[in-house]
């Protein structure tokens, strides 16, 4: 090799020595600055989780970055006469390479620059490159590692609102908290149960709209619609299972007059229509074995039975009937077949029940989901009512609601009552906020007199009543003015089921300013009016009774 | 061929270090101001060597020509020295056949060695009648132009003390010498040397160990070495950073300085970073050589303006500034 092939050689050498230090180093402390936001924002996650879509932006803009730093780094080269430069001050050479490499690239017809590249090179070639230019791993890198390694450890601290971004995880766009979660997973129990009865996809409806619920798809009062929806889905086709419980009470007092149709009478009193049915098997089984006399019994006992049905029981009354028939004629297999069938009618309506039951309860679990979702939307906004704060008083309805009275707001969130019966205080600070930006009166506050003015910024959307809850069934009642003198008993037992109020609250507006109403809504009463209001009163007020001091 | 240089190189190193020492003999503690008068020698420059009485300048100087197989002449400037005291003058010859004509008359400058001391007691007029014979070598009485000897070196020395009755260098005759060189005062370990050979019977005596056509060998080989554009371009600014204009002017610069090096400044650099690569058994000129030789080469280069001069202002604080403020070149 030449003088000038060997600088050039050491040159292209040492130039990528330290090329690959300078990005280690780098590299390292690029990576402490990248991992900083990172770390950053999982810090600032456990404390206000963030949306996945916000993580995946900001992380991905994040690393586009770094790795354009990186690339533009990596491609970033040295040149020759940094690398002289570099090797002089590092081998205390004066600047020879440099002098050197200088006079390689501009040549001199002289003995003397000759002979400096030649010592040059001969000292080139004795440097130790290892040693000048030794591979380390940079400090910073370390920092890079334990950095990296709390951002791990961060993503598996135990706490509820922690979610695992290595296992892309992020924080849903509406969380259920522990008690909406907990009713739920109650509800989708029960659905998957009334599911396997009643071959219906409510579960899965139901685990779809909180997907979309914590996806961001939908907001909560979009979901308390769904949920809505779904309630009336339940609803549909429901059992009208007081009905149907005397019906069968009915029909097993009627079949006790059968000796042997007695212990299906007692099962289906006692509710246990599967045990009923097994019965009539039984009977229907050893249907020849009876005496004339047993059958005779039988056939009365099962035409009474199927005598005025009630509603839902009318199959089972038609079977029973047929059986009846068919003992009367001594078709003996007819009755038998027709004994089998009332008693599939009664496995069926077993099994119609059991779902009705659980369809019931997941109905009940959802209405809780659902108020609970709507408060959250919708925050604390006070129920309307002259005179009435409840919110303020704060006191539990203890699972009775009031169904809202014209004239009056019937806010379900702001009625002070809490799902599970406890105390009606909503603790929640955001619904506060809410009620303040809506426009609403907070509880307590400046007009003191419990109205609720529909002033500027209320909602005039409809909003639905709070849930009745009255446990109270109406029997039969009997309503004056019918055609039959109230002789005929209707049921009226629809409007004494449990179940939300569908009656939409509609605020409705006015003209008044806020201040205008509240100027006639003052309970004060200037003093010099008060003798001439009370002898109003007293002149308009009903004779005296006996009741009457 | 590398061989023919580096024996050049060795033999170079080996006769300026033969005259270090034989002056070294004598002159105790003062090896940079030593180094640099050898340096001025050899780079056909001149030196003003600067220092309070009895530092040994003169003693330096007179060393130096002893130790050279060289001519000396000794000029002591006194305010009524005339130009004719230096140059000569012509005289009026009377020749054997009674005819009178003019003839000239050599001054003491016609030497290889000159030592100007306390140039600046001198008017100058006079101080003016060193100007030619330091930059052209010639001396010109009457209508002749008379050439001097090669080498030819002034040590000009002045006491920066006493301003009473002096006359300070005009900057065209500050700007001819390669070199000033300031003569600090010894150490306590150096006095000792210094009285110890000094208050003895036998004094220190020296060799001559250098010739005439060694000196201009030597300094042929000082030529010869090779500079790098970038090293020579390092050169280039710090002289220009010396005036107070930009773009390589110091903030010190701008504000103390009136004007800045000339290109001798330049040339004291390069010639002077030679000899110290030379002296360090280098083929190339580094920047370290550059800056080892900034201090001498330009602070009689730098003028300070009213300013510098009303703080006292030390030209050498101006000269480091732009040091520590120059980049190497890459």
């Amino acid at each position: 090799m030449s003088d000038k092939e060997i600088i050039v050689a050491s040159l292209n050498r040492v130039e990528r020595r330290i090329r690959t230090n300078r990005l280690l180093r780098e590299l390292a402390l690029s990576a402490v600055v990248f991992i900083a936001l990172p770390l950053l924002l999982k810090v600032w996650d456990l404390f206000d989780p963030l949306r996945g879509s916000t993580v995946s932006v900001i992380l991905g803009t994040w690393v586009l970055l770094f790795a354009a730093y990186l690339v533009w780094r990596v491609l970033q080269k040295g040149t020759l006469n940094d690398a002289a430069a570099s090797v002089d001050l590092q081998a205390d050479l004066h600047d020879e390479l440099k002098t050197a490499f200088w006079f390689v690239n501009n040549p001199r017809p002289s003995e003397w620059v000759d002979a400096q590249v030649h010592r040059a090179a001969v000292n080139a070639q004795r440097l130790n490159f290892e040693h000048l230019y030794p591979r380390r791993i940079p400090t910073t890198s370390y920092i890079a590692a334990a950095m990296i390694l709390v951002f791990v450890s961060l993503n598996f601290v135990p706490l509820s609102l922690n979610h695992n971004w290595l296992t892309l995880q992020a924080a849903p766009a509406f969380a259920l908290n522990e008690k909406e979660a907990a009713i739920l997973k109650q509800t989708q129990q029960l659905l998957r149960k009334a599911e396997k009865l009643k071959q219906s996809d409510v579960a899965q409806k139901l685990e779809d709209i909180v997907q979309q619920l914590q996806e961001g798809k939908i907001d909560a009062q979009q979901a308390a619609q769904m949920l809505d929806n779904i309630q009336s889905e339940l609803e549909e086709g429901n059992l009208d299972a007081a009905s149907i419980n005397e019906g069968l009470e009915e029909m097993a007092k009627d079949l006790q007059q059968s000796d042997k149709l007695d212990p299906t009478a007692q099962a289906m009193q006692n509710k246990q229509l599967n045990l009923a049915a097994d019965e009539l098997r039984k009977l229907a089984e050893k249907l020849g074995l009876n005496s004339p006399k047993d059958t005779k019994e039988m056939q009365k006992s099962l035409e009474q039975a199927a005598e005025n049905p009630r509603p839902g029981l009318d199959e089972l009354a038609k079977m029973l009937k047929e059986a009846a028939e068919n003992l009367k004629n001594g078709q003996q297999d007819a009755a038998q077949a027709g004994l089998e069938s009332a008693a599939n009618q009664l496995d069926a309506l077993e099994q119609r029940m059991e779902a009705q039951d659980l369809k019931n309860l997941a109905s009940k679990e959802l209405q809780s989901l659902k108020d609970s979702l709507q408060q959250r939307q919708q925050g604390g906004q006070k129920q309307g009512g002259r005179g009435q704060q409840q919110q303020a008083g704060g006191k539990a309805q203890g699972g009775q609601g009031q169904k809202p009275q014209p004239g009056q707001q019937a806010d379900p969130n702001a009625q002070g009552q809490s799902q599970d019966g406890g105390e009606g205080e909503p603790s929640d600070q955001n619904a506060q906020n809410n009620a303040s930006q809506s426009g609403a009166p907070m509880p307590g506050g400046n007009d003191g007199n419990g109205l609720m003015p529909s002033g500027k910024g209320g909602s005039d959307a409809p909003r639905e009543g709070a849930p009745t809850k009255l446990d109270v069934k109406l029997k039969e009642e009997k309503v004056q003015g019918m055609p039959d003198g109230g002789e005929k008993p209707e049921n009226l037992e629809e409007t004494s089921k449990q179940e939300r109020s569908r009656l939409d609250y509609r605020n409705v507006k006015s003209d008044l300013s806020p201040a205008q109403k509240d100027l006639l809504n003052q309970d004060r009463i200037p003093w010099e009016y008060r003798p001439l209001i009370k002898d109003y009163f007293q002149a308009i007020r009903p004779a005296a009774g006996p009741q009457k001091k | 061929m590398s061989t023919a240089i580096d024996q050049q190189v060795a033999s170079f190193q080996e006769r300026f270090n033969r005259v270090k020492e034989e002056v070294s003999k004598v002159i105790v503690g003062s090896g940079e101001i030593i180094d640099g008068v050898i340096m001025s020698l050899l780079a056909s420059g001149h030196v003003l060597l600067e220092g309070v009485p009895g530092l040994g300048k003169t003693k330096l100087v007179s060393t130096l020509s002893d130790v050279m197989h060289l001519k000396f002449s000794r000029i002591q400037f006194t305010p009524d020295l005339m130009p004719a005291d230096i140059t000569g003058t012509n005289v009026v010859q009377e020749n054997a056949m009674g005819q009178k004509f003019l003839e000239f008359q050599q001054g003491p400058i016609f030497s290889n060695i000159v030592l100007a001391d306390e140039v600046n007691r001198a008017t100058p007029k006079t101080q003016s009648a060193l100007l030619e014979a330091m930059e052209e070598r010639s001396v010109t009485v009457g209508k002749t132009t008379h050439k001097l000897d090669s080498p030819f070196f002034v040590l000009a020395t002045q006491n920066p003390l006493e301003m009473e009755g002096t006359y300070p260098l005009p900057e065209a005759q500050l700007d001819r010498f390669f070199l000033k060189l300031r003569v600090g005062y010894p150490t306590v370990e150096s006095l000792h040397t210094i009285l110890n050979r000094t208050t003895k019977v036998k004094e220190p005596q020296v060799e001559r160990v250098l010739g005439q056509g060694e000196v201009l060998e030597m300094r042929k080989t000082v030529r010869a070495v090779p500079i790098a554009r970038p090293v020579q371009d390092y050169a280039i600014r710090i002289t220009l950073a010396t005036h107070p204009r930009p773009p390589y002017a110091q903030p010190l610069t701008m504000k103390y300085v009136r004007y800045g090096s000339s290109p001798r400044g330049a040339q004291a650099l390069v010639i002077g970073g030679k000899i110290r690569a030379l002296l360090n058994n280098r083929l190339h000129v580094s920047c370290e050589d550059i800056r080892s030789v900034a201090y001498g080469a330009l602070r009689h280069r730098v003028l300070l303006n009213f300013e510098g001069e009303a703080e006292r202002v030390e030209t050498d604080t101006v000269i480091k500034e732009i040091l520590e403020n120059t980049p190497e070149p890459k």
